[in-house]
């Protein structure tokens, strides 16, 4: 039935293709309208920020670059808080971050009406571990267990708390080996938020939910590309890892216990429902951790991307708007959707929308769509 | 060349006339742009000091000199001590040396004594030159993929095994921490202990190794009763300077070192180094402090560093100018 | 411990122990090269390496050219700053720094020396990143060559020290001013050392990624304006190694042997210019 309707969405796109041009392009995958997308000026932009969403901002841009070819945009993956603290300092065009701005780092920026945030994808966090003879699933894991072992008091593969929910699975008699973020990170914000939510032992330890935490135990890797590289390499060793590094290196992951008690293994269509079980999210309300519904996955989250509110010069702002716009529309979030993000549900996307329309020049909107 | 004057020193421009005046006006200007190249060296040196001191000064004022002994790196409370990078720093520091000094000393004892296989010296000396131009962050990425695997399997276990009784080589193993990174910057030390310290050996006068020799001493007793003592200031110095450069690495020990602020006495576990730290953090530190705890751990190093050095070269070219002087 | 035998043991132990140091100071650096030339191998041998620029994951090939030309490019720059300047401050030391000044120049540049790489970098965030609001290779080209200053300076001045001062004075004596027989004669004669101690800086420049960090910042996109950020081969190999992407640790390793071979050529020209020279 899904192959019709999919085989109907692209004959229908050919047909409005041939019957004469957008310049967008009909996504077969999300069967979504065309999308005019604006042609930009010439311009370099510079981005910098959270590892979370960096495949797909990798993807894109590459792709953006092939399709305008006068707009190259460099990002670099530093981690959210490298991305807040860049644009403080207003030597990046943009800034990433998995988590929005606390009330000191818009205010560092000059209060929280000259910046505008805007969500570009949903994601989720996966707990990636290296155990052999632990096939790629079998791992169950539950919010007890993951903070016994992120404070320290779980410390053997064979401890009794996960042999308990573990039943049927080889656990060794090993030394877990947990690896986390040495970097400031969204990732590890989105992580120790929903941990927080969940173990009270771990918020009285840590201090509640941050980018850059104090951790209880664990060895630090940059970036959630080099934890998931830490993980590969160390027998034994437990880490917290966007979903798309782990399935595109193929690293096991756990099977995570949800709010509902279901145990689901982290995918995009657990993050639409994590997200969808929250209504009205905004970048003052961004939490989707530990969401109810049984399909969703337990360690959600959203990436930002923050502007300044009115910019500096006219050809880059524009350029950016128009990248933007681009990057949170169909012919952008394909690229997040072939990497295992979720596509951003249509109430964010209209969100951006509007956000988008209030980045200005010299009073003036900068991006030309209705 | 004037023609034909017989004056061998430039004379005063006073006397001089015509195309002599502005010869020597060019002296003038050369002179000037000497003193102003040394001039722009001086104010690159005062630009750099205030570079890095001015950012630290809101770290500075807030913990003070608590900041050394204090041993919280907690970037959510805003709480920053030195202690945990300090600590990390100086173990891999003696670990580096404690592996360097050793080899290195028999090293520069055979390429500035021994007299059999000379023709190894050659070979062995740009071996050693090359290992001191390969890059660290090529070290750093053997050390990570090869080096820490090996150290993980084979040789902490090893360690574990035949001297688990000390603390030091006690608790679980998973290859990155203060004894990889020790490893590591042995390799990078090696080549500035050998060089220095044979240059050392080789100012030990012949007259006095002759001496011994003729008076019946074996090569052996030579070294351990003549040259060592007479070199050993230089060859503190050798080891002071070692140290410096071992202070100082960055990229190859922020790579093995597992980036975890903390102060404990395996050295398998993971740790923290003045410069890893400042390399790991410096791009997402936000707010003042937690930027100035950064470059307030900046001055600690650069200043360490400077003390060593100086002490160092003090050592060293006052046993040199002796030694040759002798 | 006085029987001849005895001592004659001894002996024959601590030259073991001493061939032995020797040994094992030779084995890092065979092993190093081993490794980083099988592992590297592939990838230089794999299509688009020295053409393209790295692709996103899930295209296939890419390559370093983006940080080939990056490092040409920023201790290129950075040569033109500190070569000059460094070999006029050497000359400054031979002829004219016998004082007070001469010796707080040369502290001063010792100092620097021993400086761990990472204070050039943050000198070059503090100094041109913020005040220009912009990552750019220009600031890693000037932390470079604060970097490469002092041991430029210091080659210049002991090349230029070693020309015997019968030069000078044979060209003083023919009545050529003192600046001319500087710049004429002396230097001249120094140029091995001077090119040497250039070449050296330069091999070490590019080797070096600390300061590279948070001042070039990296950039996957060609590029060649030094006002805009950039990558080098330094900062893929540190970056590309913290990655789970197989393609891209073997373009690390590739790099690696890339930046090795590099910094063996520069030493390599060093010294058949010094041969060259002295003929």
């Amino acid at each position: 039935m899904k192959r019709v309707l999919i085989a109907l969405s692209l004959g229908v796109s050919l047909l409005l293709a041939a019957c004469g041009g957008s310049s967008g392009a009909t996504n077969p995958s999300t069967g979504a309208p065309a999308v005019v997308v604006p042609t930009p000026p010439a311009a370099q932009l510079t981005g910098a920020g959270a590892t979370f969403p960096q495949p797909f901002y990798d993807a894109a841009r590459f792709a953006y670059n092939k399709k305008f070819s006068q707009v190259t945009v460099n990002y670099q993956g530093v981690g959210s808080g490298g991305g807040i603290n860049q644009l403080t300092k207003k030597i990046v065009d943009f800034g990433a971050s998995d988590v929005p701005l606390k009330a000191s780092e818009a205010a560092a920026m000059g209060g929280s009406d000259k910046v505008v945030q805007i969500a570009s994808t949903l994601g989720t966090v996966s707990m990636a571990y290296n155990l052999d003879g632990v096939a790629d699933g079998a791992l169950k894991l539950t919010p007890d267990t993951i903070a016994g072992i992120f404070l320290g008091k779980i410390t053997k593969w064979n401890d009794s708390a996960l042999a308990a929910d573990n039943s049927g699975v080889n656990l060794p008699n090993q030394d877990i080996r947990v690896v986390h973020r040495s970097d400031g990170s969204g990732t590890t914000y989105i992580f120790t938020d929903y941990l927080s939510n969940v173990s009270p032992d771990w918020k009285a330890k840590t201090g509640g939910p941050g980018k850059s935490i104090s951790w209880p135990v664990g060895d630090g890797a940059q970036g959630n590309a080099g934890v998931a590289t830490r993980v590969t390499q160390t027998p034994g060793a437990i880490g917290y890892v966007e979903l798309a590094y782990v399935l595109q290196t193929k690293m096991k992951q756990a099977a995570l216990k949800n709010h509902d008690g279901t145990f689901v293994i982290p995918s995009a269509a657990g993050a639409t429902a994590a997200a969808n079980a929250f209504a009205g999210t905004t970048p003052s309300n961004f939490s989707i951790v530990n969401a109810a519904g049984k399909d969703s996955a337990p360690i959600s989250g959203y990436s930002w991307i923050i502007v300044y509110k009115d910019q500096a010069e006219k050809t880059k702002g524009t350029a950016l708007v128009d990248y933007l716009y681009w990057l949170t529309t169909a012919d952008g979030q394909q690229y997040a959707v072939n990497l295992h993000y979720a596509a951003l549900p249509s109430s964010m996307a209209s969100y951006d929308l509007t956000t988008l329309k209030g980045v200005t020049f010299g009073g003036s909107a900068l991006l030309s769509v209705s | 060349m004037s023609k034909g004057t017989a004056e061998r020193v430039a004379p005063p421009p006073l006397v001089a006339a015509g195309r002599q005046r502005r010869l020597i006006a060019g002296d003038r200007v050369f002179e000037v742009i000497a003193y102003g190249a040394a001039a722009l060296i001086l104010l690159i040196a005062i630009v750099f000091v205030i570079a890095l001191f001015i950012p630290a000064l809101p770290a500075i004022t807030e913990f003070g000199l608590g900041f050394f002994i204090s041993r919280t790196w907690d970037p959510v409370r805003t709480q920053f001590g030195a202690l945990p990078a300090i600590y990390g720093t100086l173990v891999t520091s003696a670990i580096a040396l404690v592996i360097a000094f050793p080899i290195g000393l028999g090293a520069a004892l055979f390429l500035a004594e021994d007299s059999r296989l000379r023709f190894l010296r050659g070979p062995l000396s740009f071996a050693i030159e090359l290992l001191a131009g390969i890059p660290s962050v090529v070290v750093g990425l053997w050390a990570f993929f090869v080096l820490t695997p090996l150290m993980r399997d084979s040789v902490d276990p090893f360690l574990n095994h035949t001297l688990g009784f000390l603390p030091l080589f006690q608790g679980s193993a998973s290859g990155y921490g203060f004894l990889t990174a020790g490893v590591v910057l042995a390799i990078m030390v090696l080549p500035i202990m050998i060089a220095l310290s044979r240059d050392v050996i080789r100012a030990v006068p012949r007259a006095l190794r002759e001496a011994s020799l003729a008076l019946g001493a074996t090569n052996a007793e030579t070294i351990w009763s003549v040259i060592l003592p007479y070199a050993r200031v230089g060859i503190t110095g050798a080891v002071l300077l070692s140290l410096g450069r071992a202070l100082g690495e960055t990229i190859a020990v922020t790579m093995v070192i597992g980036n975890r602020p903390q102060i404990t006495g395996s050295l398998f576990a993971s740790g923290y180094t003045l410069p890893s730290v400042i390399a790991n953090e410096f791009t997402e530190a936000v707010g003042n402090v937690y930027l100035g705890a950064l470059f307030y751990l900046g001055v600690v190093l650069v200043l360490i560093t400077i003390a060593v050095n100086v002490l160092a070269r003090l050592l060293v070219w006052r046993f040199t100018s002796e030694a040759t002087a002798a | 411990m006085s029987h001849p035998l005895v001592r004659a043991m001894v002996d024959r132990v601590v030259g073991g122990l001493i061939v032995l140091c020797v040994s094992v100071a030779a084995i890092p650096v065979l092993v190093l090269l081993l490794f980083v030339l099988i592992n590297g191998l592939p990838g230089m041998l794999s299509p688009g390496f020295f053409t393209d620029p790295p692709y996103p994951q899930g295209v296939p090939g890419g390559g370093v050219l983006n940080a080939i030309i990056g490092t040409l490019e920023i201790v290129g720059i950075g040569s033109l700053l500190a070569v000059p300047l460094g070999a006029l401050i050497g000359i400054f030391l031979s002829e004219y720094g016998r004082n007070q000044i001469g010796d707080t120049v040369r502290f001063i540049s010792d100092v620097f020396t021993g400086l761990p790489s990472i204070a050039f970098g943050i000198f070059g965030y503090t100094v041109v990143v913020l005040t220009t609001h912009h990552f750019s290779a220009l600031s890693a080209s000037i932390a470079l060559a604060v970097l490469m200053l002092p041991v430029i300076l210091r080659a210049t001045e002991t090349a230029l020290v070693l020309v015997p001062n019968s030069l000078r004075e044979a060209g003083l004596a023919l009545g050529a001013p003192r600046w001319r027989v500087t710049l004429e004669i002396v230097v001249p004669a120094a140029l091995g050392g001077i090119v040497t101690g250039a070449l050296l800086a330069m091999a070490r420049a590019a080797g070096e990624t600390a300061p590279l960090l948070f001042t070039a910042f990296g950039n996957d996109i060609i590029q060649t304006n030094p006002l805009q950020p950039m990558g080098a081969l330094s900062l893929t190999i540190f970056r590309n190694a913290l990655v789970p992407y197989p393609n891209l640790q073997q373009q690390a390793w590739a790099a690696a042997l890339l930046l090795v071979a590099l910094v063996a050529a520069t030493n390599i020209a060093a010294r058949i210019y010094v041969r060259r020279i002295q003929r």
